[in-house]
C-alpha cells in the first residue's frame, strides 16, 4: 500500500462541552490504519460525545481533530463524509420509510456524480451510474447476506436487521475510518456473533479502519486490537485488550472503588 | 391468475428498476396512456373535458409538485396556491409581453419563475420542522396573492384584476384562449403532465429522490451519509414550486380561461394537500389519485341524488354534498392513512396471488 505512514485519525486534547457540562474533558486518542479500536466506558462516560465530535455534529470547545495528518476540526457532517468517515449509531437511523436497497443506495450519494437534465431523463450516462452503483450495492448485500430482504422497507425489518442494514449503508460509501456506537445493543448471542464476524471481514477484506463503542466486554476483548476506556470525560486507559483488563484504574471504574 | 409475474425472470439490474417492471403493468398502462390521448377527444362531451378530465390534470400537475416537496422530501407547504399564481401570472405576463413565444416555452419560463420564487420561500426549512414550516409557507401563500393583487402590473392594468387568457396557438390549433376547443385544451394538459410525471418518477426514484426522502425519514443520518440538508431542501421547493407554477399556468391558460388572484388563495393550498394526503404522500400515482378523487367525488355527489331519483332542495343538497363528502375523506384515511396509492398497492397484491387466499 502507498498509504503515508502516520495514525489514520488523531485526536488531540478535545474537550466538548454543554455549557458547564464538560461532556469530553481534553480526551487524545489516535486510531492507526486498519486498526480496530473500542471505545468502552461506564453511561455517561462521553464515548457517543466524542464520536458525534469526530463526525462533525459538535465542535470541539479545545483541541484539534486529525484526519489522514490534515486537521479538520471544525467541519460540518457531510464534509466529514465526504473525507470517507462513515458510521453507524446508537439506535439505528435508518430511513424508515424506504427499501432496504435504497438505504444502501443512499450511502453511494457521495460517489455519485449528477447531472439534474440527465437524471430528469433517465437517460445515458445518468441511468448507467445508476446501475454501476446498484452492481456495487448488491456485493455488500451479498456480503452482509441480506439478499432475502432487499426491496423490503427498512422500518418493517427486525432490529438486529436493521443495524446489519445500517452497517451496509456505511459501508456502501467505501469508507477509510468506520464508526460504530454499539453495533451490537439489544442483540442476542447469535446475532452478536454474526456482527461480530462482519465487522472482522470488513477490518481484513476491505481493510477498513474501524472504531467502535459497545458495552460487551466480551465482544471488545474478542476482536478489538487497542482498547480505549473513558470515564467522566476523561481518558483513563488506552492499550491491548489483555492490558486494559488489568489497569487499576479501569477495574476501579467498572467496578467502583472501596471507600475506607 | 391474469395478473401474474411466474415466468418472469429479471436477469439483468435494469431490469429490475424499471418502473413497470411486471409486462402486465406495462401493457396497462401503455393502453390506459393511449387511450387517454385518443378516447376522450373523440367521444367525451364538451362538459367532460371541461368541467372533469381538465382540471383533474391541472390538479394532478400541483398534486404531483406538492408530492415531491411534502411526500419525498418531507416539508410541509401550504404555499401551494401562491407558487400556482406566481405561474399564472408569469405565463400571462410573459404572453402578453412575447406574443411570438411558444406558449409551452411561457409554460416553461412560467414554472422557472415559480421555482425562482419557490427557492425564496424555502430557505426558513433550514431551521424550521413539519407544522411550523407549514406555517412559514403561508406566508408565501399570503404574501403573493397580496401582491399580484396590489400591483396592477401584473394584470397588465386591467380595470376588473383579472387576468385572461390570449389566443395562442400550437402547430396552427388554437390551444390557449376563449377560441380554443376544450379537445385541444385537454390534449396540451395531457401531454404536459404526461411528460412531466415521468421526470418526476425519474428523480424519485434516482440520486435526488433518495436524498430527499433521507432527509425526510432522517436528517441526521442524512448529513452523516454526505447529504447538504439546505442545498437538498431547497432543490425540492424549487422543482415543487416549478411543477406548482406549470399547474397554476394551465388553471389560468387550459382551465379557467381568466382568473383573479380569488383563484389562488389558501382554499386552493389545502385541496391540493388532501389530494395528495388522500392520494398517497409518497407516490407520483398517489398524486392522480388523490387528484381524481377530490375533482370527481363532489361531481359524484352533486349528481347522486338525482340519479337516485331523490328530489331535494338545492341548498340542502348542497349541505349534503359537503357532508358526505368530509366522510368519505374521515373513511378513507381511517381505512388507509396511507392514501389511495396504497389500496392500490394492496389490491395489486392480492390480486397477485387470486384465486388462492396465501
Amino acid at each position: 500500500m502507498t498509504a503515508p505512514a502516520g495514525p489514520l485519525l488523531e485526536v488531540d486534547g478535545v474537550s466538548v462541552r454543554f455549557g458547564a457540562l464538560v461532556a469530553v474533558n481534553r480526551v487524545s486518542l489516535r486510531v492507526g490504519r486498519r486498526e480496530i479500536v473500542a471505545i468502552i466506558g461506564p453511561n455517561g462516560a462521553g464515548k457517543t460525545t466524542l464520536l458525534n465530535a469526530v463526525s462533525g455534529f459538535y465542535h470541539p470547545y479545545e483541541g484539534t481533530i486529525a484526519f489522514e495528518g490534515r486537521d479538520r476540526t471544525h467541519l460540518a457532517p457531510p464534509d466529514v463524509a465526504a473525507l470517507g468517515i462513515a458510521r453507524t449509531f446508537q439506535n439505528v437511523a435508518l430511513f424508515k420509510g424506504m427499501s432496504v436497497l435504497d438505504n444502501i443506495m443512499t450511502g453511494r450519494l457521495l460517489k455519485m456524480s449528477g447531472s439534474f437534465l440527465l437524471e430528469a431523463l433517465y437517460w445515458g450516462p445518468a441511468r448507467r451510474q445508476e446501475l454501476e452503483h446498484r452492481a456495487f450495492v448488491e456485493r455488500i448485500i451479498d456480503f452482509l447476506e441480506i439478499q432475502a430482504i432487499r426491496k423490503t422497507p427498512a422500518g418493517r425489518l427486525p432490529y438486529g436487521l436493521q443495524k446489519r442494514v445500517e452497517l451496509a449503508r456505511a459501508l456502501a460509501a467505501e469508507p477509510k475510518l468506520l464508526l460504530l456506537d454499539e453495533p451490537m445493543a439489544g442483540m442476542n448471542v447469535e446475532e452478536k456473533e454474526d456482527m461480530c464476524r462482519f465487522i472482522l471481514d470488513v477490518n481484513q477484506e476491505f481493510g477498513t479502519t474501524i472504531a467502535l463503542i459497545e458495552h460487551d466486554m466480551g465482544v471488545v476483548m474478542d476482536i478489538s486490537d487497542r482498547v480505549v476506556v473513558l470515564d467522566y470525560g476523561r481518558k483513563i486507559g488506552d492499550g491491548p485488550p489483555a492490558e486494559v483488563r488489568r489497569d487499576q484504574a479501569v477495574l476501579d471504574a467498572y467496578l467502583g472503588v472501596a471507600h475506607a | 391468475m391474469i395478473y401474474r409475474e411466474a415466468g418472469q425472470f429479471k436477469t439483468t439490474y435494469a431490469a429490475d428498476q424499471a418502473v413497470f417492471s411486471i409486462v402486465q403493468d406495462r401493457v396497462a398502462v401503455a393502453a390506459a396512456v393511449v387511450g387517454a390521448f385518443v378516447v376522450p377527444p373523440l367521444v367525451a362531451s364538451e362538459y367532460w373535458l371541461q368541467a372533469v378530465l381538465i382540471p383533474f390534470l391541472v390538479y394532478a400537475l400541483a398534486a404531483i409538485g406538492l408530492n415531491l416537496l411534502t411526500g419525498y422530501a418531507g416539508q410541509l407547504s401550504l404555499g401551494t396556491g401562491g407558487f400556482m399564481a406566481v405561474g399564472a401570472y408569469s405565463a400571462f405576463k410573459l404572453a402578453t409581453a412575447f406574443p411570438h413565444l411558444n406558449v409551452l416555452v411561457v409554460f416553461v419560463l412560467s414554472g422557472l419563475v415559480a421555482a425562482g420564487v419557490g427557492l425564496v420561500f424555502g430557505i426558513p426549512s433550514l431551521r424550521i420542522k413539519g407544522f411550523y414550516l407549514a406555517v412559514a409557507t403561508l406566508a408565501s401563500q399570503f404574501f403573493l396573492v397580496w401582491l399580484f393583487n396590489k400591483v396592477a402590473w401584473f394584470t397588465n392594468y386591467a380595470s376588473s384584476g383579472t387576468i385572461t387568457a390570449p389566443d395562442r396557438t400550437l402547430f396552427g390549433v388554437v390551444i390557449t384562449g376563449p377560441n380554443s376547443a376544450p379537445s385541444a385544451r385537454y390534449l396540451v394538459a395531457l401531454g404536459l403532465v404526461a411528460v412531466f410525471a415521468v421526470i418526476a418518477k425519474n428523480l424519485v426514484r434516482g440520486r435526488i429522490g433518495r436524498s430527499w426522502m433521507a432527509i425526510r425519514d432522517r436528517d441526521i443520518a442524512a448529513e452523516i451519509i454526505g447529504v447538504r440538508p439546505l442545498r437538498t431542501k431547497l432543490l425540492a421547493f424549487g422543482i415543487s414550486s416549478f411543477y406548482c407554477g406549470v399547474a397554476g399556468a394551465g388553471l389560468v391558460f387550459l382551465y379557467l380561461g381568466s382568473a383573479e388572484t380569488l383563484a389562488f388563495d389558501i382554499s386552493i393550498s389545502f385541496l391540493v394537500l388532501f389530494m395528495v394526503i388522500i392520494g398517497g404522500l409518497g407516490s407520483i400515482l398517489g398524486s392522480f389519485l388523490g387528484a381524481a378523487f377530490i375533482v370527481l367525488m363532489p361531481i359524484v355527489l352533486a349528481n347522486a341524488p338525482h340519479a337516485l331519483g331523490l328530489r331535494l332542495p338545492v341548498a340542502l343538497q348542497k349541505q349534503i354534498e359537503l357532508m358526505v363528502f368530509g366522510g368519505l375523506i374521515i373513511f378513507f384515511l381511517i381505512v388507509e392513512p396511507r392514501g389511495l396509492a396504497r389500496l392500490w398497492q394492496i389490491t395489486k397484491e392480492k390480486l397477485r396471488l387470486w384465486p388462492f387466499p396465501h
